[in-house]
């Protein structure tokens, strides 16, 4: 009988907790203000893999739009980052609207003037979208490659809305709100160690949450729906709403993502509805492992740091040897880096379970691969 | 007398060809019911209607004096009425263990189960239901590595592990070796005291061995009922069917 130690459940708690006390420990030993902030930007694109890997690698639901949770809540964040440095009396609208000729400030910024409620908003209108889209495509029944091509569009028809919108998203110049986010009076300068524990906090927090998503009976069905969806129907589960609720998880961390990229960066345009950027989200989590939620992760790190390190230095052709290392992956190591952890893993333990049956003789097979 | 599965007029027309034309058909409890017929005759075709997998073009089905017709496939489920393909269809990629715990289906509702780890009831259930399909030694395995047999086994403990109130069984023991038959009659004569089965099949040999009630479909349509052994007496069943199987048997 197979034991990889790859899949023992408390191994990979252990390893969680060891990679994540890791990137706790960067900032108690570092204080380079920018770097911490371009670090702590590398969480976001984590929790992006991290949200890939739950709806793809889990799932089995290629979305090539994650952008559209992604930028709904940054722009949710920005305009609540926005309102807090407008003033009811004094300065009532942003100084953008008055120069696209609005005099009043337009009712879907009304609820931004409240902290709270705009943050909210930043992740239930994403949310509730995906619940909506997802739903009405999974009761047709529209899948694969289909729904990857539904996503695509949705997302690349949201980049011309919120251009065409100028007035009321100031188009492709975006909003840059001119202070950090203070939630009463917790204010998350992005370029203080605070704003770093606080993606890590939320990195962590939606990690847990998805791998306990998939650890669950939600999850087994989930990973069963992956295996033959038509099967599961006939076991009396609803598979429509599986795979919406797997998907709407998704787009709740990209939201998560979206509020933290927004805060971190104190800008948002229509580049993060950029179909390339959704694109090299599936690629970082392709890299990494799409089939373990860490691995993708790692896999976002590993690309974006050698994009930012390696990728200046070649410049225009990054892109290209960022998609020659995808086809190689896809062609030669399908599970990604993640993949190949687990191969590796798999021969070592039975390597170890061999010599172990050796002197231990063949009895008590129970005891092992503990 | 009324059954607990009633069929009444079925039709279904997959664009001019009708495959089901007038079929009626009642079930009793408690009882092992044999769909045979020669290829093309409709038999998978009716098991499809009733588990929802195709909508029928007019006719009515009713279940436990519910009338389901036109229902999806997890409405139906839910109702009791568990399924077997003629291709057995297993997660491949679960082990035998995962397979059993997904077709454990007392809660179908997604959102508590995103909060439900260990169910009450399905360790212990999932024991027995192992025991009684002769897979105990397999649960850790994945599968897509069972063997053709065993992989039959697995389906069957599925739907076993829905404890359903019916169960429809598309060709259980194509591909099976005698040793493998041998064991399914086994399990089937055993469960047959307690459950409602509609077992599909082509082979008169095993049918002989397992069915009490005997169903012969030709052409979308029944064409005879009754025991085995009137059956067996029945010309025009000879005609359309035996005939054939004999022949088929000589080869042997």
């Amino acid at each position: 009988m197979e034991k990889n130690l790859y899949h023992n459940r408390l191994l990979q708690w252990l390893v969680y907790v060891v990679f994540f006390a890791a990137l706790a420990v960067i900032p108690l030993v570092m204080d380079d203000a920018f770097l911490l902030n371009q670090l702590a930007t590398y969480g976001v694109y984590g929790m992006l893999a991290l949200s890939i890997s739950l709806c793809w690698g889990f799932g089995g639901i290629l979305n090539l739009g994650q952008g559209i949770a992604f930028g709904l809540g940054a722009y949710g964040m920005a305009m609540t980052m926005q309102m807090q440095t407008q003033d009811p009396e004094y300065s009532p609208i942003p100084p953008f609207m008055l120069n696209n000729g609005l005099d009043a400030l337009p009712a879907i910024w009304e609820p931004f003037w409240n902290t709270g409620f705009g943050i909210a908003l930043a992740l239930i209108v994403p949310t509730v979208f995906y619940l909506i889209f997802g739903g009405l495509m999974f009761q047709a029944r529209v899948a694969g490659p289909f729904f990857a091509i539904m996503t695509l569009a949705i997302l690349s028809a949201l980049a011309t809305l919120f251009v065409d919108l100028q007035p009321y998203t100031n188009g492709v110049n975006g909003i840059s709100p001119p202070a950090a986010l203070d939630i009463g009076g917790f204010v998350i300068d992005p370029y203080m160690s605070t704003s770093y524990w606080v993606v890590f906090a939320l990195l962590v927090l939606s990690t847990v949450a998805a791998k306990l998503l998939t650890q669950s009976r939600f999850g087994l069905i989930v990973q069963a729906l992956h295996n033959d969806s038509e099967r599961v129907r006939f076991l009396g589960y609803n598979v429509a709403i599986y795979e919406t609720l797997v998907y709407a998880a998704s787009g709740l961390i990209a939201a998560i993502a979206g509020c933290c990229f927004a805060f971190l960066t104190q800008y948002v345009s229509p580049a993060q509805f950029d179909v390339g950027f959704s694109i090299s989200m599936v690629i970082w989590a392709a890299i990494g492992g799409r089939n373990s939620l860490l691995w993708a992760i790692i896999g976002a790190f590993l690309v974006q740091g050698a994009q930012s390190y390696v990728g200046d230095e070649f410049l225009n052709s990054w892109i290209l040897i960022l998609g020659f290392s995808f086809i190689l992956i896809v062609r030669f190591l399908p599970g990604g880096l993640g993949g190949l952890a687990e191969t590796l893993l798999g021969m070592v333990s039975r390597k170890r379970e061999t010599q172990e049956s050796l002197t231990v003789g063949a009895g008590e097979p129970e005891t092992r691969g503990a | 007398m009324v059954g607990v599965l009633e069929i009444k007029d079925l039709h279904k027309s997959f664009d001019a060809t009708k495959v089901i034309n007038g079929f009626s058909l009642a079930v009793t409890e408690m009882t092992l019911q044999c769909l045979v017929g020669p290829n093309g005759a409709g038999k998978t075709t009716t098991i499809d209607l009733i588990s929802g997998r195709q909508k029928p073009t007019s006719g009515e089905i009713t279940f436990r004096e519910e009338n389901i017709t036109g229902l999806s496939e997890h409405e139906i489920a839910r109702r009791g009425i568990g399924r077997k393909f003629q291709v057995p269809a297993v997660f491949r990629e679960l082990t035998v263990r995962q397979n059993l715990e997904v077709a454990y289906n007392r809660e179908t509702s997604a959102v508590r189960n995103m909060f439900s780890f260990k169910p009450d009831g399905c360790a212990k259930r999932l024991e027995e239901i192992a025991a009684d399909v002769g897979l105990t030694e397999r649960l850790g395995i994945k599968a897509g590595t069972l063997s053709h047999g065993e992989t039959q086994w697995l389906e069957i403990g599925m739907v076993l592990m829905q404890d359903p109130a019916m169960l429809l069984l598309d060709e259980p023991v194509a591909g099976m070796t005698e040793h493998e038959m041998d064991k399914t009659v086994e399990i089937l004569n055993r469960l047959k005291k307690t459950n409602t089965i509609i077992v599909v099949e082509h082979d008169m040999g095993f049918v002989r061995r397992i069915a009490d009630v005997v169903t012969v479909m030709h052409m979308g349509s029944l064409l005879a009922q009754g025991s085995i052994a009137d059956i067996e007496k029945d010309e025009r069943v000879r005609e359309v069917y035996l005939g054939t199987e004999d022949d088929e048997e000589s080869v042997h």
